[in-house]
């Protein structure tokens, strides 16, 4: 049974995803010893330093949707990883944001276990100032598409066949579960797709992340520095989620 | 103590329970552990449910994080794992437990 890393990277005109593909790369070589598959698009996959044995799928990439960051409207091309199922080459999947880094071998625990989908549906902010999680923004069960696994069954076929009707139908799927943001997010598709079919198991405990407005001011193989307001904090062998989008940049 | 020098220790204060937060999420997350591909937690309510259930039987069922039924058949086995995770976790925990007693003071 193979089991891989899948992650998408799409540089738009303001952040240079492929900077922090390039850091996640080289910590899952470090903590988890996996192959890794990138989806990405020409103009991206030009950029990539040479990173060794890497798989790349390259694909024409849906435009159009945007997100807001640090006070401003930024593109977003996020519609493709719908199609995970169909571009993992692996029985194994850890489908994985390329701003999300591992300090630890959390994953391959997981990846060891019986499962069809696993995902988090609940986070730990570590600046301790719960700047991510907002209130009544759905009458969803909010999921986090940050990081998934899921294996070849019939089950996961279903689920992303799910998450592709939603994406196709998300002003419909907007309303009904009363989405307070207009433009398309994966949280919300994968979260739709699991209550419409009905499928509970989770990874039990929060993701650790970081929010946008958290700078990360340095880092080294076991954990990242980080600064808000006047606090200076770190963290060590823990697996995090880093909103920063630049601090890959230099 | 002035205002001055109450806001430097309610700083101090919340940065010490932050990274005490932060820790104990750390802990728990690192105490997550895979066996007969099932979820558990190595925590004192499953080692001390394995440790109880051995004591009756040589095989049992427990439930995993995600309540599916695991069959146990090496409970001697199961609840070495169980125990040596903790006490990594605990051991690490310790450690910074320290350090923020130190920077307390």
């Amino acid at each position: 049974m193979t089991t891989g890393v899948l992650l998408y990277c799409f540089d738009t005109p303001e952040v240079n995803y492929h900077a922090l593909a390039e850091r996640c790369v080289s910590q899952i070589r470090r903590h988890l010893g996996l192959e890794v598959t990138i989806v990405t698009n020409m103009e991206t996959f030009r950029k990539f330093k040479p990173m060794g044995m890497i798989n790349y799928k390259l694909v024409d990439n849906k435009v159009g949707n945007t997100r807001p960051y640090r006070g401003k409207t930024m593109a977003w091309y996020n519609r493709e990883r719908a199609l995970a199922y169909e571009h993992s080459p692996y029985d194994v999947t850890i489908l994985m944001d390329c701003d999300y880094f591992v300090f630890s071998d959390s994953l391959l625990q997981l990846s060891q276990t019986h499962f069809d989908f696993l995902l988090h549906d609940r986070i730990h902010d570590l600046s301790g100032e719960n700047m991510i999680a907002g209130r009544d923004e759905s009458v969803l069960p909010l999921v986090w598409a940050t990081v998934t696994l899921f294996k070849k069954t019939g089950t996961a076929s279903a689920v992303f066949d799910m998450i592709r009707h939603v994406q196709e139908y998300y002003s419909h799927y907007r309303n009904l579960y009363r989405i307070k943001y207009l433009n398309y997010r994966n949280d919300y598709a994968f979260a739709i797709a699991l209550h419409q079919l009905n499928i509970r198991d989770r990874i039990p405990t929060p993701m650790a992340m970081l929010a946008d407005r958290v700078d990360v001011i340095d880092s080294d193989d076991d954990g990242i520095v980080f600064k808000h307001g006047d606090t200076v904090n770190f963290t060590s062998g823990q697996d995090v989620h880093v909103m920063d989008k630049e601090w890959c940049d230099g | 103590m002035d205002i001055g020098n109450l806001k430097k220790q309610s700083d101090l204060n919340f940065k010490v329970a932050q990274a005490k937060k932060n820790a104990l999420e750390k802990l728990r997350s690192r105490q997550l552990m895979a066996y007969n591909e099932r979820l558990f937690r190595a925590d004192a309510n499953t080692i001390t449910l394995v440790g109880t259930l051995k004591q009756h039987s040589t095989d049992f069922y427990v439930l995993d994080c995600n309540d599916n039924p695991c069959h146990i058949q090496d409970p001697e086995d199961f609840l070495n794992r169980l125990v040596q995770r903790n006490q990594e976790t605990l051991n690490a925990y310790q450690q910074l437990h320290q350090d923020l007693s130190r920077k307390r003071t």
